[in-house]
């Protein structure tokens, strides 16, 4: 089959970048991996990108197509070919672009290291001849963060990281995660700490394009709400996204509904809050601000307070409250929408926007 | 008409009373019977999941009990926040029967009806945007928008993940932009219309925040769209309230009005101020309502 993409041709050095067309002959169980070997192999040997293990495991190949992060192994192009769609493939976001394909990938590892990502051992030596046995529903705990390869497709569309490029982002909590909740691990709490800084945790807007960029079913933002939940669980809550976090909890207990007008100063602090008055008063002027008194109190609230103390006696604070659910949530296929359009069909409606077309790779 | 059970969440009930109004009002125009849910509470808003998450799925169990309780087959939503907490909720209930089983031994016990026979979560913008609620939402339409130019702004989680969400290909969405042209408004493309309004840590985190804020402000702007469309309320808080903040980055005083998804049908549908109560924005709407009726 004949395969047509783009490829923005890019050297940091000189500054330089176009985007190129290209067309191949190529059988039809080729990945875009292939199709790049191709045209490096036979049209255009000065293309630089990455490449390693060719069956998504070594995580080299990260990159972008029409302004989504994949990895180029994984993407098979004869449907994209058979509906005449000419994608553009670019270098992964929010990381700094070397050459054409290649990002430079140390602002990455620096997170990846500040996470201390390897065991520091917590457990007691078993008797002699024994080996330490650890049962499969505790390592369930961190089944998902270990499955991360260290690609970057997640750090690529992290939109806080976009804002603030010092967030040490999806994949370094991810693996933060992976290592605070194994049950060999005796570090948890200085890992819960070192994730509670200016740049970890809180800093996550939930904007969900890790989880659904990545490509080994990590769920970055699942493990970052772990570490949130167990931070709390453990004491660990002077950041003013926890305080907002408990503060939803408060609200859910005593009146049910959110309080919001309250939301602010118990989140900042009176002297920051303080600073925000003529915000406020912005707001308060158009009925945004609602009176706290009297409280908004939801019909039978008795009951969402009695559910708080309930679940209190029964063990499931803390990540464990997340990872009771997962089970059920992996059976929802990843990446399938039942009866979605065909985004490259006939009639996909409207214009798709194709950000690597019009803007910096 | 189609009887479902509402949901209306915190922000409608408080700080953007508008959404809850201009909904009740488009609702019978458009074939939907609104059956209010009373005895419920705040669905998390994400916050109590990543603070005490055992509790948010019980939180959520008990909403979603009480739709069930209605007779109705789905629970509707006006908010993106609230329509992830509750599917997420709901998939872990209907997917595991024994999650299911302790949950509603713990709402027995509180003196809440156990979560039996499925409801469905879905927002308003997929009941409107397919099969009859488009077809209604087109005759109710009838007054248009006179190719007013619309940028929608879908907001992060009515799309993502999408194996939770999964209304409509959370890259290449129509739904919005279906309605907008429904109504007869043009829609706006811009590459931020898919990505974070930061309002999750605008709080905790202002200036990251903006910094995502000022994307579909900015690009929206510069695309010339007359204003916003977002089916999330608090997107529509941070759009609207926080727009101002932006001058301080980029020295730019934008004026950009915020709708609501029920406001921008209901002006298309001929309803006034009393249900729509524009004057609860922080961003005037009178520029757009200006070029409607000079």
């Amino acid at each position: 089959m004949r395969v047509a993409l783009k490829i923005w041709r890019a050297d940091a050095a000189s500054g330089e970048r176009e985007l190129r067309a290209y067309e191949v002959d190529a059988p039809e169980w080729v990945t875009l991996l292939d199709v790049l070997d191709i045209i490096k192999d036979r049209h255009d040997g000065t293309l630089a990108y990455r490449k390693s293990c060719r069956m998504m495991i070594c995580g080299s190949c990260g990159m972008r197509m029409d302004g989504a992060a994949v990895l180029a192994c994984k993407t098979r192009m004869q449907a994209i070919a058979a509906s005449g769609h000419v994608p553009v493939v670019s270098a992964m976001g929010n990381l700094p672009l070397i050459k054409d394909l290649v990002v430079d990938m140390d602002p990455f590892w620096a997170k990846y290291r500040a996470v201390n990502p390897y065991l520091k051992p917590g457990y007691t030596v078993p008797p002699a001849g024994r080996e330490h046995r650890v049962s499969q529903e505790r390592m369930n705990t961190i089944h998902k963060e270990s499955l991360c390869i260290n690609c970057g497709c997640c750090v690529s569309e992290c939109n806080a990281m976009d804002a603030s490029p010092e967030f040490l982002g999806p994949q370094a909590l991810a693996k933060a995660m992976r290592f605070a909740g194994d049950p060999r691990d005796g570090a948890k709490l200085e890992r819960l700490e070192g994730v509670n800084g200016q740049h970890g945790i809180w800093e996550c807007t939930r904007c969900y394009f890790c989880n659904e960029r990545c490509p080994k079913g990590v769920d970055p933002r699942d493990a970052i709400a772990k570490l949130g939940a167990e931070s709390i669980k453990e004491g660990i809550d002077r950041d003013m996204g926890a305080k907002h976090a408990k503060w939803f909890v408060t609200s859910a207990k005593t009146t049910g509904w959110l309080r919001e007008t309250e939301l602010v100063p118990k989140t900042q602090g009176i002297v920051e809050a303080v600073k925000q008055v003529r915000f406020a008063l912005g707001l308060a002027r158009v009925g945004k601000v609602p009176p706290p008194f009297p409280p908004h109190v939801a019909r039978d609230v008795r009951e969402s307070r009695r559910l708080y103390d309930l679940l209190g006696e029964q063990n499931r604070r803390g990540y464990a409250g997340i990872v009771q659910g997962e089970k059920a949530l992996a059976r929802l296929a990843h990446g399938h929408i039942e009866g979605s359009r065909d985004p490259y069909g006939e009639g996909s409606f409207p214009r798709p926007f194709i950000a690597a077309e019009e803007g910096a790779p | 008409m189609r009887r479902v059970a509402y949901y209306k969440g915190c922000l409608a009930s408080l700080s953007a009373k508008e959404l809850d109004s201009s909904t009740k009002a488009l609702a019978p125009r458009v074939g939907l019977e609104l059956v209010e849910l009373e005895s419920v509470t705040c669905c998390g808003a994400g916050d109590i999941h990543e603070a005490e998450p055992d509790y948010a799925l019980h939180l959520n169990a008990r909403i979603i009990s009480y739709a069930a309780a209605t007779g109705a087959d789905t629970l509707m939503t006006v908010c993106n926040v609230c329509t992830l907490n509750l599917r997420q909720a709901n998939f872990q209930l209907i997917g595991d029967p024994d999650l299911r089983a302790r949950v509603n031994a713990n709402l027995m016990a509180v003196g809440v009806p156990p979560y039996e026979s499925d409801v469905e979560v879905r927002h308003l913008l997929w009941e409107l945007a397919e099969g009859n609620g488009y077809e209604r939402l087109k005759l109710a339409a009838h007054k248009g928008l006179k190719g007013l130019r619309i940028a929608p702004f879908y907001g992060c989680q009515i799309l993502r993940p999408s194996r939770v969400l999964g209304f409509e290909d959370p890259d290449r969405p129509s739904s919005l932009e279906r309605i907008i042209e429904a109504c007869g408004g043009e829609a706006v493309d811009y590459p931020a219309k898919l990505k974070c309004c930061g309002f999750p840590i605008i709080q905790a985190r202002e200036e990251t925040a903006l910094g995502e804020l000022v994307q579909p402000i900015e690009q929206a702007s510069d695309a010339g769209a007359d204003a916003i469309v977002t089916p999330c309320p608090l997107c529509h808080l941070s759009l609207d309230a926080w727009q101002s903040k932006l001058r301080a980055t980029t020295g730019r005083d934008f004026a950009l009005p915020i709708l609501h998804l029920s406001q921008l049908i209901g002006v298309a549908a001929g309803l006034g101020e009393a249900e729509l109560k524009f004057k609860r924005h922080v961003v005037s709407v009178s520029p757009v309502l200006a070029k409607l009726d000079p």
